[in-house]
């Protein structure tokens, strides 16, 4: 009984872990139909430089607002440079585009991350180091026993952060002013247009605000969790399923199929091993995306 | 009109003696470095890759059904052939063909549901990411069966005889045997886009809500350009395992080979017959040079190629060529030569 309940709280982190990619993507997708299949490179990415600031000597909480910070700038470069040209063609086009776009940044980022790059000979600054092994941003957190179920310090962190980033996400959404607008290009752009919102501009901030969630997520995770640059494409993956299960345009459906998801996968990883796990995950995509095919298109 | 004259009418003389004169050269190709088994090995390579993007070619470039799970396919023709052989001890090169026809049949099972239900490319290509993660998963997983991540020495797709009869290594005899295989799938290309089915194609592509009102059944032809080009990974797919004499899980990765082969297709030119082997030759030298000066950055530059492909250059170079000579020969006064990729 306590193991199983202690499963369900890993589980629950998962999920919340998995909801958090997965909105990512609904967000950016819903408001202009940019799959980002870049997003858990993100995610990685963040990981890689808190561990690099840790190195230095950081504490985690500094890590974590360096990595947020380099993972934010990225992601407004990526907007503006790679996925202006996605945005300039119309229909069917732009979203091929956004996905060839952002898969092509994910195999490149995950061979740069994995070589690093030395220009000392050039300037004694630019040395980004090669991140080759595994890495994780473990702060000891204690375990904690409840009824005979021993759970996860990082377990409940990455629960509770979680759920606090996600309400901030919903606040920013509902109740302010470019939350508002945000909304109103997700619904209908030319009336966005008409009351004077840049869809563009809109889309830029969303960009940038779905990576730092990711990167957010990232770190969450690696404080009970190994991180390599090869989990990047594999987060991306499971936050793709996500957001397909959970209907693509809806950020409650996003959240409600990451819990549901990570829930599956754990138990199911515990009962039959991770690889049967995984084809179920995988399965569970196939059979919603042919149950529900309007959801994506 | 018979069958027969139907095929010579539709075969244009222009095209088939391009491809003729390719597979001239990559017949010549492998002598200057006879006995050098790396470069017997890249240069399988490229006639391997070429073939799986003449597959994309048929599939994508033609019906817009872009597949993504051709590493997965791949690995139903590599894995089906050795398993099928290992449990019934029959002829690989029958298990060969078995295997390629049930990685046609998931080919013809997801085409014909995607025509059916009108499926978007964007769905198509999720579907079967999803596809191609679930069996590289199985492979990977089912260790009982494929061995898992360990592999196994793969030596199935053999020429007992052969090799020795002609006095080279049977790597030579499987070069030539996948050369052999690339001007028939080519000269399939070429047959089917000059047949009705090309009309079709083309008319599925511009608009298939037009094409089906004038009676052309788009489900059909786009389950038939699934089904030809899922035969076509399933079977390259052994040869492709075959030369590397090694079979693992992670050589039918997303990022090992639908990467790759989107990236084949595009350098070379998406819809031109000849595309897909300029393509692979581009790319292969360009991974030849880059393992000799910077091997670890290959995943890099690569990522960075697809993006500015897709970007800047979705046209290729074939086509690129042939707007060259055209120019060429309009500022000659001659009349321009029809784009004969």
């Amino acid at each position: 009984m306590g193991t199983m309940a202690a499963i369900a709280i890993d589980g629950l982190a998962f999920g919340v872990f998995l909801a958090l990619l997965g909105v990512g993507i609904t967000l950016v997708f819903g408001l202009g139909e940019v799959l980002n299949l870049a997003i858990g490179t993100f995610t990685v990415m963040a990981v890689l430089v808190a561990t690099w600031v840790a190195r230095g000597g950081q504490g985690i909480v500094v890590s974590a607002l360096g990595a947020i910070l380099v993972v934010a700038a990225i992601g407004l470069v990526v907007d503006r440079v790679l996925l202006s040209p996605s945005y300039r063609s119309e229909g069917e086009q732009r979203i091929l585009l956004g996905i060839f776009t952002t898969l092509g940044l994910t195999v490149f980022l995950d061979g740069f991350l994995i070589n690093g790059l030395d220009l000392s000979r050039f300037a004694n600054v630019l040395v980004i180091p090669a991140f080759p092994a595994s890495y994780n941003l473990s702060q000891n957190l204690p375990t904690v026993t409840v009824g005979g179920a021993v759970i996860q310090g990082s377990s409940l962190v990455v629960i509770a952060a979680g759920a606090v980033i996600l309400a901030v996400l919903f606040f920013f959404l509902r109740r302010t002013f470019v939350g508002k607008a945000t909304r109103t290009v997700f619904q209908d752009e030319r009336g966005a247009q008409l009351v004077g919102v840049n869809p563009r501009r809109v889309r830029t901030l969303i960009f940038v605000l779905s990576v730092t969630v990711a990167g957010l997520a990232g770190i969450l995770w690696a404080l009970g969790h190994n991180v390599s640059v090869s989990s990047g494409f594999q987060f991306t993956t499971f936050a793709l399923i996500v957001s397909i299960v959970g209907g693509v345009r809806s950020l409650a459906g996003a959240i409600t199929a990451g819990i549901l998801l990570g829930l599956v996968n754990t138990f199911a990883n515990f009962f039959v091993g991770s690889y049967v796990a995984t084809v179920i995950l995988f399965g569970a995509a196939i059979v919603f995306l042919l149950a529900k095919p309007e959801a994506i298109s | 009109m018979s069958v027969a004259t139907r095929v010579t009418t539709a075969l244009p003389r222009e095209t088939v003696r391009n491809v003729v004169l390719v597979a001239a050269v990559l017949a010549l190709a492998p002598l200057p470095v006879l006995g050098s088994s790396y470069y017997e090995g890249v240069l399988a390579h490229l006639v391997i890759f070429a073939m799986f993007a003449v597959a994309l070619n048929i599939v994508f470039g033609q019906t817009d059904q872009l597949f993504l799970f051709m590493g997965g396919l791949a690995g139903i023709g590599g894995y089906g052939t050795a398993l099928l052989a290992d449990w019934t001890g029959v002829n690989p090169w029958i298990t060969l063909l078995v295997a390629a026809l049930v990685a046609a049949l998931l080919g013809l099972v997801v085409s014909w549901i995607s025509a059916r239900r009108k499926f978007t490319v964007v769905l198509i290509s999720i579907l079967t990411l999803n596809l191609q993660l679930v069996l590289v998963e199985i492979y990977g997983g089912a260790r009982d069966i494929t061995r898992g991540s360990t592999g196994f020495p793969y030596d199935y797709l053999s020429f007992p005889g052969v090799a020795e009869a002609v006095g080279v290594s049977e790597d030579v005899v499987l070069y030539y045997f996948a050369l052999v295989l690339l001007v028939a799938v080519l000269l399939v290309y070429v047959w089917l886009v000059n047949s009705r089915y090309g009309v079709a194609f083309h008319a599925i592509r511009e608009d298939d809500l037009a094409a089906s009102s004038i009676g052309i059944d788009v489900v059909r032809y786009k389950v038939v350009a699934g089904t030809v080009a899922a035969f076509v990974f399933g079977l390259v797919g052994a040869v492709y395992v075959q030369e590397a004499n090694y079979i693992l899980p992670a050589d039918f990765s997303f990022l090992t080979v639908d990467v790759l082969v989107l990236i084949v297709l595009i350098v070379g030119g998406l819809r031109t017959t000849l595309g897909p082997v300029v393509g692979a030759a581009i790319v292969v030298a360009m991974e030849e040079i880059l393992v000799a000066n910077f091997t670890q950055w290959r995943s890099a530059i690569f990522g960075l190629l697809l993006i500015f492909l897709f970007l800047y250059f979705r046209s290729g170079v074939v086509p690129a060529l042939a707007d060259l000579v055209d120019s060429v020969g309009a500022l000659r006064g001659e009349p321009g030569d029809e784009p004969s990729g």
